[in-house]
């Protein structure tokens, strides 16, 4: 080894360039390889009094994954932004959205407190096209205190002549990074180097300035004995700069170096203990810290030390000799390396070094076996590339890709070649030796589970899913770790499906447990869709837990980033449609706006329907009659991409012919109405409709005969929904007829049903306003309810923070309840003790007891603070 | 576990192998030689020529390892199949 230590210099005038370049939005350092790029740019971030924070990362060699890329570009940028948070680190999906990806960051930038500047080095070897793009527009809207600097060997087809008209773009190149013949003489002057005027030029002239050709040569120099001649000789020489001063560096290393050098090449990160493995020989740590030390083309990757990676152009040169010299050695390194990536969990790697090994039968084992976890760490994209690099037309050798091709394909949309990969795999199943048939049972179901929920088809599917009831038992910790993923990915879909079908109890209990598993398990992402089904699940049942759930799941999905992803949707658009079923219609569109942007990569049938759904009552609530009616069309449209029977078909298609009655578009829904089929026509909700219908043709009688079956309980309906509908419609039905009193029977009747989960929209939609007004307010026992959707109805959204911002003080008893409830109303308090059957007393101290509690001054604020907590509806939970 | 060229965006479908001459400047050895199996190489004057039969994926494949293991590239030139004469445009110098 070299006694002096050839070291960088201060190219101040290549620095101050740089910091020019800097003051662009966008700076790239596009020169090839060895021409000292991240030298400057390390040597440019070590400079004292730098203005800006510096996210600095480094693109990963031969990069195919776009999640990979942008998780490692969002943590750089949060470790620049602010280096002591806490929060977690960026989480990889199965599902990435690029584009939504990109806006987080850039408003990360645009909320960092001090201006930052991206490094990226290494641009090049960035291989996907989606992320180049989405990088070209991270880099054309970087806000104004942000920067970006780019190293990369070739220019890269980023589109950036927006930013080059506005002058925004600086670049440095090749010939900018070229040592003049100053440098050159300083940098042997600083690594001890003694040599003439007259040799450093001829070493300038024949290494034309090259940076690394100048390190290479200032590292044979230290210890050559005769330097003069060394330079005399080199530049006598006809060979290739890069070759000859590359096999000069490697020919003075002491034999353990080159050894090891030798054997550790095909790395693309070692450390000693990989080493030693490697070289057969203990002490490699210690030359991987003298190399670095040596500045001889070898750089720790971490702080500690541990990890090092060799220059790429020493890595490539050394890759060639020894598959010049030791061809026969290739494939057992590949081995051994894979074998203590495996040993160390470190999945990809291995599987790449087995590949490269050429045991393809064993990479397409370890592949078949991983591919679940890793599509769960979202590693979808690297998956991809490790099935491209088999040999072509190895599948059927290999039948245990089919499964890794169906999950691929099931994660991309691709239904019907997951179902052809699927059919593969099952009949390869039968012929698997029996120690791996179960898991690979478990592993299709899981699989078919997944298609089927995708296709919202149950049937034919469930009765396997009693394989997933039991763990696999004396398998290794590998067996148990693929079987709880699998597992706990059934369980979802399984809920999933089940939810959809409205076998509600079952619905809740996998799903329950599913998220249990994923939470064991370690799968935040799997919890999440579980919480996000699991409010979905609850959605008509009660309207609390559900808002509870909703809560639960966007919480735990905000917390890793995913506030926005379509796992979380079910929760979102679950929260959507509640808020607006109790008429907080502002609040609602919010979310129903972030489910849209959620789902923005996802286009699956199932939960889009439920966006469409949601939005349809939104507009049908607002009384935007023709825009409720696009939507519902939507959601029948997308049914036909569906197999299986929507839980709600029937309140869809009723709303859509109340629509259409209250377009007068009279014609298009009695044609509609004549093609339904028995079971459809017989329900409430269609009843409803043929009522609305009716009552639009002037025909109260018959709006009350189309309802007597809901009424007297022997049509279906889906829930309470229906009946607080059929009653109002009733209502408006004797109200038409000059029965009052049957009217207001109706209305109150309406009100009872609609109070425990607080239901407005049905009165807004049904136009009940006339109806409301007409009941006397002494008349109900909903007084607060009834006041609250007069409310609605004349424009006001009621408690329009959807959270209360803090909590009383202390819980209200439910006798204090009770008597909040009447305090909206016009009622006096002996008024109130008699409908309560109390003293007035009584009321007198639970009125006290409010007020302290509520913190409230009088009735008035009273009623505010207790809107504002939303207690004033007698919730079935409570 | 070779880096790739990235995709060239309007690649045209050319499936026919054709006649290259690829010039680089100093004359190679034989641990580079090795990164060229399939080319074969000849001295001239202080470059090194390599030619051989290719299609574009592995023109473009050669191109790669020149850039990796940074040599000096001079001249990449199609010997078969001219268009119509040839003209300084069908070569790429850097």
């Amino acid at each position: 080894m070299a006694t002096a230590t050839p070291r960088l210099i201060d190219r101040g005038d290549l620095l101050d360039a740089l910091d020019r370049a800097a003051s662009t939005k966008v700076t790239i350092v596009s020169a090839p390889a060895g021409s000292g790029k991240t030298s400057l740019l390390r040597a440019w971030a070590d400079r004292p009094g730098q203005p800006h924070r510096l996210a600095v990362m480094q693109v990963q060699r031969d990069q195919h994954d776009a999640q990979q890329f942008w998780l490692a570009l969002r943590g750089a940028v949060r470790q620049a932004s602010d280096p002591t948070s806490r929060a977690e680190p960026p989480t990889a999906t199965p599902s990435f959205n690029g584009r939504a990806m990109v806006d987080r960051v850039l408003s990360e930038l645009t909320d960092a407190r001090h201006g930052i500047t991206l490094v990226i080095d290494d641009l090049h070897e960035l291989h996907s096209p989606e992320a180049l793009a989405q990088l070209t527009r991270l880099l054309t809207n970087l806000p104004p205190n942000a920067h970006a600097i780019l190293a990369t060997r070739r220019d890269l087809p980023l589109h950036l002549h927006q930013l080059r008209l506005a002058g925004e773009l600086a670049e440095i190149r090749a010939a900018d990074l070229r040592f003049t013949e100053h440098e050159t003489r300083e940098l042997l002057d600083a690594s001890g180097i003694a040599l003439s005027e007259a040799g450093a030029a001829l070493l300038h002239q024949r290494t034309e300035g090259w940076a690394a050709g100048l390190r290479l040569a200032a590292i044979s120099l230290a210890d050559a004995s005769d330097p003069e001649r060394f330079v005399t000789e080199f530049s006598g020489s006809n060979r290739a700069v890069a070759e000859y001063l590359m096999a000069e560096m490697l020919e003075r290393q002491p034999d353990d170096v080159q050894h090891l050098l030798l054997r550790t090449c095909l790395l693309d990160r070692v450390n000693g203990e990989l080493a030693d493995l490697l070289t057969g020989r203990p002490g490699s740590e210690r030359i991987l810290l003298g190399l670095e030390d040596a500045n001889a083309f070898v750089v720790s990757l971490d702080p500690e030390r541990t990890w090092f990676r060799y220059h790429h152009l020493l890595g490539d040169f050394l890759r060639l000799e020894l598959r010049r010299t030791l061809p026969k050695e290739v494939a057992t390194l590949h081995r051994r390396a894979a074998a203590w990536f495996a040993d160390h969990d470190q999945v990809v790697e291995a599987i790449r070094h087995t590949q490269a090994a050429g045991d393809w039968p064993v990479a397409a084992r370890l592949l078949a076996d991983h591919s679940f976890s890793l599509t769960l760490d979202g590693q979808g994209q690297t998956i991809q590339a490790l099935l491209r690099a088999f040999p072509q037309g190895t599948t059927p050798a290999y039948p245990e890709l089919a499964l890794v091709r169906a999950a691929d394909d099931l994660l991309h949309g691709h239904l019907d070649e997951a179902a052809a990969h699927l059919a593969v795999a099952e009949r390869y199943v039968a012929t698997a030796p029996p120690d791996r048939q179960r898991r690979l049972q478990v592993a299709i179901v899981s699989l078919k589970l997944w298609l089927a929920r995708r296709r919202g088809h149950l049937a034919g599917v469930i009765e396997q899913a009693n394989l997933l009831a039991s763990p696999l038992a004396g398998q290794s910790d590998d067996d148990i770790t693929l079987d709880s993923d699998l597992r706990a990915v059934a369980l979802m879909n399984l809920g999933t499906l089940e939810a959809w079908s409205l076998g509600l109890p079952d619905a809740e209990r996998h799903l329950q447990e599913g998220a249990i598993l994923a939470r064991r398990i370690g799968r935040p992402y799997l919890e999440v869709g579980c919480l996000a089904q699991l409010a979905f699940a609850s959605g008509i049942r009660s309207f609390a837990t559900t808002r509870q759930r909703c809560h639960e799941a966007i919480k735990l999905a905000e917390r890793y980033g995913w506030g926005a992803e379509p796992i979380v949707a079910p929760a979102l658009v679950t929260l959507a449609a509640n808020l607006v079923w109790t008429g907080e219609f502002d609040e609602g569109e919010r979310w129903l706006q972030r489910t849209a942007q959620a789902l923005q990569t996802d286009t699956g049938p199932g939960i889009r329907q439920l966006l469409h759904l949601a939005t349809g009552r939104l507009h049908a609530g607002r009384g935007h009659h023709r825009e409720a009616l696009e939507e519902l069309s939507a959601v029948e449209r997308l049914q036909s991409q569906l197999a299986g029977s929507h839980a709600l078909a029937s309140q869809v298609t009723g709303w859509m012919l109340g629509m259409q009655a209250r377009l007068g578009m009279l014609d298009q829904a009695h044609a509609r109405l004549a093609a339904l089929d028995d079971e459809r026509a017989n329900s409430g909700e269609i009843s409803n409709a043929r009522a609305v219908i009716c009552l639009t043709e002037g025909d109260p009688a018959g709006a009350l005969g189309a309802l007597a079956d809901v009424l007297n309980g022997t049509a279906p309906v889906i829930g309470d929904v229906t009946l607080v509908e059929t009653h109002l419609l009733a209502g408006l039905a004797h109200r038409a007829l000059g029965d009052q009193r049957a009217a207001n029977q109706a209305a109150e009747r309406a009100l009872a049903l609609a109070e425990p989960d607080r239901l407005v929209l049905p009165f807004a939609m049904t136009g009940a306003g006339e109806l409301l007004e007409a009941l006397p307010r002494h008349d109900t026992a909903h007084a607060a309810l009834l006041a609250e959707i007069l409310d609605v109805l004349h424009g006001a959204s009621p408690a329009a923070n959807d959270q209360p911002s803090s909590p009383p003080t202390e819980e209200l008893s439910p006798s204090e309840l009770r008597v909040l409830r009447y305090l909206p109303t016009n009622l006096s308090r002996p008024e109130i003790a008699s409908e309560l059957s109390v003293s007035v007393n009584t009321v007198n101290t639970h009125v006290r007891s409010i007020y302290a509690k509520l913190q409230a001054r009088d009735r008035s604020s009273a009623v505010q603070r207790a809107r504002e907590l939303r207690l004033l509806s007698a919730g079935r939970t409570r | 576990m070779r880096p790739h060229l990235p995709a060239f965006d309007h690649a045209v479908m050319d499936p026919a192998p054709a006649l290259y001459a690829i010039r680089i400047h100093g004359h190679l050895g034989a641990t580079v030689l090795s990164a060229f199996p399939a080319l074969t190489s000849q001295g001239q004057g202080a470059d090194t020529v390599l030619t051989g039969l290719l299609d574009r994926s592995a023109l473009y494949g050669v191109l790669a390892e020149v850039e990796a293991l940074g040599l000096d590239l001079v001249e990449v030139r199609q010997l078969t199949r001219h268009r119509k004469s040839p003209e300084p445009g069908d070569s790429r110098s850097p």
